[in-house]
């Protein structure tokens, strides 16, 4: 590689390496602090991760308010549904008489392990995050009901870990973008794949923000790939917006994001992983969601396949989607479709959303007006 | 609506003759019916005529007083319409001066109106006068002159009705000095009302020039209309505003009701984030000071800082008279409310019909509007009359924005159009007859970008005050006719006076419910003459909204094209307004197919010969794309169902179902899916399943041909299984040379056709085969050595 492959102005400072404990960046809200109450939480494997439950301060008793458990996607974290720029979903949820809770699993971009720290695959995230994070909420709201609104990567290890009977009893599950049959482009699918063994051995994560790595670094090329063809001249826009970190595919649409929002991307998405790769490409190709640990028996009680475990599923399941969804593409029509073949006895419900990329059902200007309306009568109608 | 108001006295009276009318109408003449009504009708005078209720009202010349001078005669046959007339409006009941049609009267209702006046008074009228002016008195006058009692009309002058809804009244003087050219189309009556109109907006107040600020509070009419609810969502979405919606109801619960219906009815989210955004306010553009309270108006005067006007008739078939009420006088009441108080920006939604004048050279935005006299609609002529109006009130410092849409087709992502639209009805025609007129332009943009450059507009203080065309991309003959085809349907271009005869030839021989507006338009010389006026039209040009559409980043203007319209066309197929190629259609590709295989009981080795004649066809390239299904018929010769072959009632064949997914875990994925329901010759009933799999190995050529089949009786699980096969060698012949076209097509058409389904289908075989390569191929890459990262900041 003729680039170098560190810039000692660039590098990280020294307090990463004297640090022993996991630390998580400060999330980005208007809320009163007194009313935003971060956990402590820990999974059962070790990993520090992040659980925010945001009071509802004097507004209602707390003990009819239905909870809801707001799921990022990857390389996002719980600052996507609190949005300080347009009306968010947290304030939607508060306004209607719920308690939502934010988990930051450990794909968050608030959390080092994008880019440091040991591997993880989708599989840890079904298997630890998801139901240790649910397992910890029902232990503060009792038999209050719990519902889980998921979005992305989130909401498709839910899937697993709902088909694998380790989050039972949900009231109500709002998923968007993919669910159980992730569906990428195939041009998406080529070039992850070949991006993917190509710089494996060179970098371990596809960094988003142009001003941490500096104009003339090793990922140089790739956001010079990024910029081609695009519209925006922002380089953080162009690897997200134009290339989702390098694939090809469109994240949201661009004119449905506010200015402030914009501006803020590099915080919003971080760096992408390259190690988990691997398991993306077999759930892809195989169009259903699999676990990638075929002998590891720690992680037997995911199914080996989700689709075909489907019936496990215990609640209902809205299925939103963008019309214009440029990663998962239609995927949640497939999946309605599937289950509506194969599961008929599940209560699964599609709504797509028209005129919506992926990323902008949460962060578009318009979200609370186009969006926000289905999950809140979806979440109405069974509380 | 104010008819609603009228006192009970007045209208027990009008029930009571229009009773008596129809127990003993037959042997009445008009004469005996006169002397009846002619008491009821100084009772029909309105009570709140005393109090002229707008300043416009306080016009130069005090009216006449009412009846001083009209024959009873006039006043009492229009006493008689209008209690048969109000039998047709929702309130039971039609003062002789008001509206037909603002009364809530129907298309439907005027035909039954007409044929009700004939059967009951025996007075004949026309169907297109009562579209030119509905009122009772109207109508009265017209019937009383063509029996012969002319003398008595011509003392009646238009200023003599009692008018509550017109405050000044055209005076009589001008009506006779109006000189009209002899080229002249519209009625000599209906100018002197416009001039009478445009001579309000003198009237209007003087005005400061409106903060250069984006709109915080904006009033917007006609939000329960097509472009109306389409722009609130899109004022809500691209603004920080709250917006006060002004809805025609009794009260707020009821005309929140109703806006919620409408934006539903368009395929629009309404949910509690909409409403918190929103305040509805029930009132009538129709009606001084909006309906609202004198407290209402003017906090809104000295609150709203942007006033959106959408609200109007549309109606192609109704004369200005009937019309002005809505789209004049509400204009003007609007421009009114804009000059009050603080001082606000109006942008008022006109029309390209402004311009809707046969032989009209171009259609610019600064260019100049139509001639008045020669515009025949009524629609065309009261949107012309606001759009001068408001003109005119731009001296009087006020800021008026005119927003001129063309043709308003169909949303392209949620496919909502509008079902009272002429292009939506025309499309539908076009679709269904498979012949579209011969036309130049369609100056036609979907609504979601209207809506949003209309939108773009009033929150851009730098773009007010100045006209747009708002027409998009004109389409031409050309367009359109390729596009169908692209669709799937290939249409012959007819010249439009034979389009038009043979259109509605079609129309009525087989009438379609949701088509009928159209035949009425087809049957309206008035209307027919806005149809050719819009199609012999030259394309519109738009070169501020060009410019301004460029400035704010929006999406540019594009063609309303085959790719734009399929949503709506898809819905309109699904309201029954359109006709999408169907399975019982001639199709539009077919071949055949020859399978042999064997079966047996489940289980057990299959030893049964099984074979299969199909018939596979597509309607259209359509029905491929979007349901990847192929219509099968044909036969299946197996003796262990049944001695004689079955025939196949109904088939399908899906291609790579599901995307492919494995039904179990594994590699096996699905490349073809065949359902069969099939009879055989004793009336018994069964089913076939069939499934063609890829799989990770090298018999490619096997796997596109072998079919896994099980069958069993209808309602029953399988009781047959075994695998069938096409020959190798009647494949390329079958399938291949085989494929037979839709012979209406030409040549070129064809061989179009057979190309594309041939491209298609082998990439969809393509991807599917390839499926299980690609998964294979990937478990082995992930059998390299994952190496440690090497990165620097771990």
């Amino acid at each position: 590689m003729i680039f170098r492959t560190s810039n000692p102005r660039t590098a990280r400072p020294a307090l990463r390496r004297v640090r022993t404990t996991t630390t998580l960046r400060l999330l980005h809200h208007r809320l009163d602090p007194a009313t935003v109450e971060e956990i402590p939480f820990r999974t059962t494997d070790g990993v520090r991760l992040g659980l925010t439950r945001i009071d509802t301060g004097d507004r209602a008793p707390a003990h009819d308010r239905p909870a809801v458990l707001l799921l990022h996607g990857h390389t996002a974290s719980a600052d996507m549904f609190l949005l300080p720029e347009t009306r968010n979903l947290v304030d939607a949820l508060l306004d209607e008489g719920y308690e939502p809770w934010l988990l930051d699993w450990r794909g968050s971009c608030r959390l080092p392990y994008n880019e440091t720290g040991r591997r993880y695959t989708y599989d840890d995230v079904a298997l630890y995050d998801i139901p240790d994070a649910v397992r910890h909420i029902r232990t503060r709201i009792g038999e209050r009901p719990l519902f889980v609104v998921a979005h992305c990567i989130g909401s498709l290890t839910l899937s697993m870990s709902m088909t694998a009977g380790l989050v039972p009893g949900l009231a109500g599950v709002v998923s968007q973008g993919v669910f159980l049959t992730p569906k990428l482009a195939g041009r998406t699918s080529l070039r992850m794949t070949l991006a993917g063994e190509l710089l494996k051995s060179r970098i371990d994560h596809i960094p988003v923000d142009f001003r941490k790595v500096g104009l003339w670094s090793k990922y140089t090329p790739l956001f010079a790939l990024a910029s081609r063809k695009a519209s925006c001249p922002d380089p953080t826009c162009q690897i997200l917006h134009n290339s989702a970190w390098g694939t090809g595919a469109c994240l949201f649409v661009h004119e449905h994001l506010t200015d402030t929002t914009h501006d803020r991307l590099a915080e919003l998405l971080g760096p992408a992983p390259l190690s988990i790769l691997p398991h993306l490409r077999r759930i892809e190709l195989a169009r259903t969601v699999v676990r990638w640990h075929d002998t590891d028996h720690r992680y037997r009680a995911l199914p080996q396949n989700a689709l075909d475990a489907a019936a496990r599923i215990d609640t209902p399941v809205l299925l939103l989607a963008g019309s214009e969804n440029g990663l998962w593409l239609d995927s949640q029509k497939l999946c309605h479709d599937v289950l509506a073949h194969r599961q008929p006895q599940l209560d699964i419900t599609y709504t797509e959303i028209p005129g919506y990329g992926h990323l902008d059902t949460f962060l578009g200007r318009g979200a609370a007006l186009d969006v926000f309306g289905h999950i809140l009568d979806f979440l109405g109608e069974r509380r | 609506m104010r008819e609603m108001k009228d006192n009970v006295s007045a209208a027990a009276d009008q029930r009571a003759t229009a009773e008596a009318i129809e127990r003993g109408g037959v042997g009445l003449t008009v004469t005996d019916l006169l002397a009846k009504v002619t008491g009821s009708a100084e009772a029909t005078v309105r009570p709140d005529d005393a109090d002229p209720p707008t300043p416009r009202g306080a016009g130069p010349g005090t009216p006449v007083p009412v009846h001083s001078t009209p024959p009873r005669e006039v006043d009492a046959l229009a006493a008689a319409v209008a209690a048969v007339a109000g039998r047709y409006v929702p309130a039971g009941q039609l003062a002789p001066d008001a509206d037909f049609f603002d009364a809530g009267g129907t298309s439907v209702n005027a035909v039954e109106l007409v044929s009700a006046l004939e059967e009951e008074l025996g007075v004949s009228v026309d169907l297109d006068e009562v579209f030119a002016d509905a009122r009772p008195i109207s109508l009265a006058r017209r019937a009383l002159e063509s029996t012969g009692s002319a003398a008595a009309v011509a003392a009646v002058p238009e200023a003599a009705v009692p008018a509550v809804m017109q405050p000044v009244q055209a005076p009589p003087v001008a009506a006779r000095s109006l000189t009209t050219p002899s080229d002249s189309t519209a009625r000599p009556d209906d100018l002197t009302q416009i001039l009478a109109d445009l001579a309000l907006a003198d009237r209007l107040p003087f005005t400061a020039s409106p903060e250069p600020l984006p709109p915080r509070r904006i009033l917007l009419t006609g939000a329960t209309g097509f472009l109306g609810s389409h722009m609130l969502l899109d004022l809500l979405r691209h603004s920080d505003a709250h917006v006060y919606c002004l809805v025609r109801a009794a009260d707020e619960e009821a005309a929140v009701a109703r806006l919620g219906e409408a934006v539903k009815g368009y395929a629009l989210p309404w949910s509690s984030e909409i409403r918190r955004r929103i305040t509805v306010l029930p009132g009538d553009i129709r009606h001084p000071h909006l309906g609202l309270t004198d407290e209402r108006w003017n906090t809104l005067a000295h609150e709203v800082d942007s006033i959106v006007g959408v609200a109007a008739a549309v109606d192609f078939l109704r004369g200005y008279q009937s019309l002005r009420t809505s789209n004049v006088l509400g204009a003007l009441t609007l421009a009114e409310l804009a000059a009050t108080g603080r001082p606000k920006p109006l942008h008022h939604i006109s029309s390209i019909a402004v311009f809707n004048e046969v032989g009209i050279p171009s259609m610019g935005e600064d260019d100049p509007l139509a001639h008045i006299d020669r515009l025949v609609a009524g629609y065309d002529q009261t949107k012309w009359a606001a759009e001068v109006a408001l003109r005119r009130a731009r001296d009087h410092g006020l800021v008026v924005t005119a927003l001129r849409p063309g043709g308003i087709g169909g949303h392209t992502k949620t496919g909502a159009y509008n079902p009272q639209d002429l292009s939506s009805g025309l499309i539908s025609a076009f679709g269904r007859f498979r012949t579209v007129p011969a036309f130049r332009y369609l100056n036609a943009a979907p609504v979601d970008w209207v809506s949003r450059v209309a939108v773009a507009v009033i929150c851009e203080p730098d773009a007010w005050g100045f006209d747009y065309n708002l027409t998009g991309v004109p389409n031409t003959l050309d367009d359109v006719v390729r596009d169908m085809a692209f669709g799937g349907m290939h249409v012959r271009v007819q010249d439009w006076d034979e389009w038009r005869t043979d259109a509605l030839a079609r129309l009525q021989a087989d009438p379609i419910s949701e088509l009928a507006f159209l035949t009425r338009v087809l049957q309206s010389p008035t209307a027919l003459k806005l149809c050719e006026a819009t199609l012999k039209g030259p394309a519109a040009t738009a070169d501020r909204t060009t410019a301004l559409v460029e400035a704010l980043g929006l999406r540019p203007a594009s063609r309303y094209d085959a790719r734009a319209q399929l949503k709506t066309f898809e819905r309109l197929a699904h309201d029954g307004l359109a006709h999408l190629p169907h399975k019982d259609d001639q199709p539009y590709l077919w071949f055949t197919e020859i399978t042999e295989g064997t079966v047996g009981p489940i289980g057990a080795t299959p030893d049964t010969s099984c074979s299969m004649s199909l018939t596979l066809s597509i309607a259209s390239m359509h029905q491929l794309v979007t349901d990847r299904r192929v219509d099968v018929r044909g036969e299946v010769t197996c003796p262990a169902l049944h001695p004689e072959p079955l025939t196949v009632e109904r088939g399908d064949i899906w291609i790579r179902p599901e995307e492919g997914i494995p039904h179990r875990h594994g590699l096996r994925h699905q490349l073809l899916r065949y359902r069969l329901e099939l009879t055989d010759t004793d009336g018994g009933r069964w089913w076939l399943e069939g499934h063609k799999y890829a799989r990770a190995r090298r018999d490619l050529w096997r796997q596109t041909r072998a079919l896994t089949v099980q069958l069993g009786r209808e309602g029953e699980p399988a009781s047959l299984a075994g695998e069938v096969v096409v020959p190798a060698d009647s494949y390329v012949r079958d399938q291949i040379d085989g494929i037979k076209v839709d012979p209406h097509l030409t040549s070129q058409e064809k061989r179009a056709a057979k190309l594309t389904w041939l491209a298609w289908f082998g990439l969809e075989m393509g991807r599917g085969l390839l499926g299980p390569f690609a998964r294979a191929a990937a478990d082995l890459l992930d059998l390299r050595r994952t190496p440690t990262p090497t990165e620097h900041h771990r």
